[in-house]
């Protein structure tokens, strides 16, 4: 290996010194060659394309920057692309631009050439790239590892994670986490070019944002989600060969120079760093098992073991609020009150003959909370009043001269991202209904995990689903109905803590069959928001108590003031008790008043419990209660 | 098997020139920085309305920075063996090391001593919770100050046997 890397030295460094040009007559022998091989629709060009089959034929690359094709027809035809990215090789002229110059542009698709066509660097030699030079070696990439971070409950947008790669200047972590903060990240994400919340929106779902690969020291990302987010970071080391590593470096710079349009849901940050590493490595097979129309973060993570020996280490890195968490319970009572007063009070008295270490202990986490509670506000110089409070409680703490014992948090399995189930699930279930008899049920959830769900991986305390739709079907009175239709379905638990106070909430937006005297059976539009508040952790019970408000509307709805449109006001509660993994009890009661409406009144009574088979497979009973009906179901859970 | 050796090859080869190069310059930054600095409040969190800056989390959009493009190469703010990227990284990490430096121990202690290329991490650290004071005089410390006093500090206690250039 080295003397084959010191043959080349050898080779091509005189002749790029000398500036040689290439060999005109050499371009028509690898032409001939690639077509001979099909070297254009081989498994390995086509990723370092990004081209995808199209449903009736064809090609379609998914890079939208016209500079990272070549051929006129590039984006469409990997064939042409192929003979044009040879012939523009071959295309010594001084550019203006560096990347104007494809040996520059595309080192990858050079370096995958020459291995497969067997291309001699005597009469095709290296040209000076500086630019790419410059970042491959500011980079210097030993290793790779893709980095999780995760959500933070009172952000539901963060609910799915983000995935993005860290290219790493020592092969393994050396010497614990020093190397890290000063390593590369590299990730794929949308360049918003709007304020506007809708817009946003629509542009993100439609393709309307371009998306472009970024690169910074990994200390931003790591303050960024865990200081600023409370979002927990779970680093995947993988397990490439240096090749492969040199060949994701420089297939992240023809990354670089293009740009994708940004789709929210399957091509988003976590689709195309899977594309990135396939790229590199083509003996990995992981867009194959992600979704087709839908991918999630936590899919991609899960990508990676199926691929046996990919990943060859789990590393975790908790964020500021499960480091507070952590400090918290590892002082004793007089500790958390001293924390607790100084970080309303710097200058706060300390009980007099606390031990040092809980001194030292109740300072650290007085700090941590201050970060917790007041952190950005200090960082974007809104609050001089806390900065100035943090500021006094570290002084306080450096004059204490002694260091802090390292916090080494064991990494929580419960939480995995790769350990959760599909983020697709499919229910079918029979049952009975006191008025219709008989009952099928059919009920499919494109994504995510409901409060019942088994709960590896997943928030514990978050229900986050879009489009769940079920459909019911009596067979006496042959009536087929939509039960519930769901586009978003949220309900966010907040524990109510000596650290913190947060309200809980919820929303959903959907359809839902009326079963009150308001419109028996009719299909509604159905809008609902609720605040309350949350008790959890009472043993094995969660308690979430909320106020409601719900709109609902359709024609025949005997609704406000008879109008199609009716407002339901009213108390909801809910209670959740869990067994372990694999058992879940749900009790959940809603009462609403109608006001100006007939009925005046309404309410629902369900209890729900689930029983996990396995990481694919639980089963249900439910049964539920209305003003119009009772009904009981067993449901199988599919989860996919 | 052969095959795979050459396409290392010709990748190491690319990369070795970018090494050479970088032996003087690479992980060095080019000591030039954005107007903004290399600050995490000018570069990554911006003033957005509520909605859009929950609806950030979905996109984890960038709001149009081109700091951080791989080919546009203005990445001046990472991380380099020279009082300049020193100075970027005080500046992106500043709370987090003030709170490190008080409990002389910490992730980004560790960073800076091989940034600043000491021999032993435990004992900047407490080199730098003893001259807390001096460091770190106020919340309102810039990260040119602070940088400033830092450096001073680790270069002034020979101990510690670190190599960055003021």
């Amino acid at each position: 290996m080295r003397r084959a890397l010191a043959l080349l030295l050898a080779a091509a460094l005189p002749c790029a010194a000398r500036g040689e040009a290439p060999d005109p007559t050499y371009l028509p022998d690898l032409q001939a060659r690639a077509r001979d091989l099909h070297l254009g629709t081989s498994s390995g060009w086509l990723r370092l394309g990004h081209w995808r089959p199209r449903p009736f034929g064809g090609w379609k690359g998914e890079a939208d920057g016209p500079a990272f094709y070549r051929a006129p027809g590039g984006q469409t035809d990997p064939e042409a692309e192929l003979q044009a990215t040879l012939a523009a090789f071959f295309d010594a002229a001084p550019k203006a631009d560096e990347l104007d110059d494809a040996l520059c542009r595309f080192p990858a698709r050079f370096a995958f050439l020459v291995r497969e066509l067997g291309i001699d660097l005597g009469r095709l030699p290296l040209r000076p790239c500086p630019r790419q030079q410059e970042f491959l070696g500011r980079v210097m990439a030993r290793g790779a590892t893709l980095v999780f971070s995760s959500w933070y409950l009172n952000n539901p947008a963060s609910a799915f994670g983000h995935t993005f790669l860290r290219l790493n200047k020592a092969g393994e972590a050396l010497g614990g986490k020093t190397f890290e903060l000063l390593d590369t990240g590299v990730d794929y994400s949308a360049n918003v070019d709007t304020g506007n919340a809708v817009a946003y929106a629509v542009k993100g779902l439609f393709g309307l944002f371009r998306g472009q690969f970024n690169h910074y020291a990994y200390y931003y990302k790591v303050r960024e989600y865990a200081d600023y987010e409370s979002r927990d970071l779970w680093e995947y080391d993988l397990a490439l060969d240096p090749g492969e590593v040199a060949m994701l470096v420089a297939h992240l710079w023809e990354l670089g120079g293009t740009w994708f349009d940004y789709w929210y849901l399957d091509e988003n940050c976590s689709y195309h760093v899977l594309g990135a590493l396939e790229a590199a490595a083509p003996r990995l097979e992981l867009l194959r098992h992600v979704g087709r129309y839908v991918v999630l973060p936590s899919d991609t993570v899960q990508a990676l073991y199926r691929n046996p020996g990919l990943v060859r280490r789990v590393h975790y890195r908790p964020s500021i609020r499960t480091q507070l968490d952590a400090r918290f319970a590892r002082l004793g009572p007089a500790g958390r009150e001293a924390a607790l007063a100084l970080a309303d009070d710097a200058a706060a008295p300390l009980p007099a003959g606390l031990p040092e270490p809980e001194v030292v202990g109740s300072l650290d986490a007085a700090a941590d909370l201050v970060d917790v509670r007041h952190g950005k506000a200090i960082l974007m110089g809104k609050d001089d009043v806390m900065a100035r409070r943090r500021q006094a409680i570290l002084t306080r703490r450096a004059a204490l001269a002694v260091p802090s014992p390292p916090l080494d948090l064991t990494l929580p399995q419960q939480r995995r991202p790769d350990l959760g189930h599909g983020s697709g699930r499919l229910e079918l279930g029979a049952g009975a209904s006191r008025r219709d008899g008989a009952l099928l049920v059919l009920d499919l959830r494109l994504a995510f995990h409901d409060l019942l769900d088994p709960p590896a991986g997943y928030p514990h305390t978050a229900q986050i689903e879009f489009a769940d739709l079920r459909l019911r079907w009596a067979p006496r009175p042959r009536r087929l109905e939509l039960d519930e239709g769901w586009l978003v379905r949220i309900t966010s638990l907040s524990a109510l803590t000596r650290l913190e106070m947060r309200p809980s909430w919820k929303a959903r937006f959907g359809a839902v069959t009326v079963r009150d005297a308001g419109c028996p059976g009719c299909l509604v539009a159905d809008l609902e928001v609720g605040g309350g508040l949350a008790a959890l952790g009472l043993g094995p019970a969660d308690l979430l108590v909320t106020g409601d408000a719900e709109l609902q509307g359709a024609p025949g709805l005997a609704g406000f003031r008879g109008r199609g449109v009716r407002l339901g006001l009213g108390p909801s509660g809910l209670l959740r008790l869990t067994a372990g993994d694999r058992l879940a009890l749900a009790v959940e009661g809603k009462w609403r008043w109608l006001p100006e409406a007939a009925p005046r009144q309404a309410y629902l009574l369900r209890a729900e419990a689930r029983l996990h088979l396995g990481p694919r497979l639980s089963v249900a009973l439910e049964a539920r209660r209305t003003p119009l009906d009772d009904e009981a179901l067993g449901l199988l859970h599919l989860f996919y | 098997m052969i095959r795979s050796a050459k396409l290392f090859a010709v990748l190491a080869l690319v990369l070795a020139a970018g090494s050479a190069l970088a032996a003087d310059s690479g992980l060095k930054g080019s000591g030039r920085y954005g107007a903004a600095g290399c600050g995490l409040g000018s570069l990554i969190f911006q003033d957005q309305p509520g909605m859009v800056q929950i609806l950030a989390a979905t996109t984890n959009g960038t709001f149009g920075s081109q700091t951080f493009g791989i080919t546009t190469g203005t990445s001046n703010c990472g991380a380099g063996m020279t009082a300049a990227g020193t100075r970027n990284f005080v500046d992106a990490n500043k709370d987090a090391l003030a709170k490190d430096m008080s409990r002389g121990q910490g992730e980004t202690i560790g960073a800076l001593s091989v940034l600043a290329q000491c021999k032993d991490s435990a004992q900047v650290g407490a080199a730098l919770q003893s001259n807390f004071k001096a460091i770190v005089p106020s919340d309102k410390a810039t990260a040119d100050e602070i940088t400033s006093k830092l450096i001073e500090t680790l270069q002034a206690d020979k101990a510690l046997g670190c190599q960055i250039a003021g």
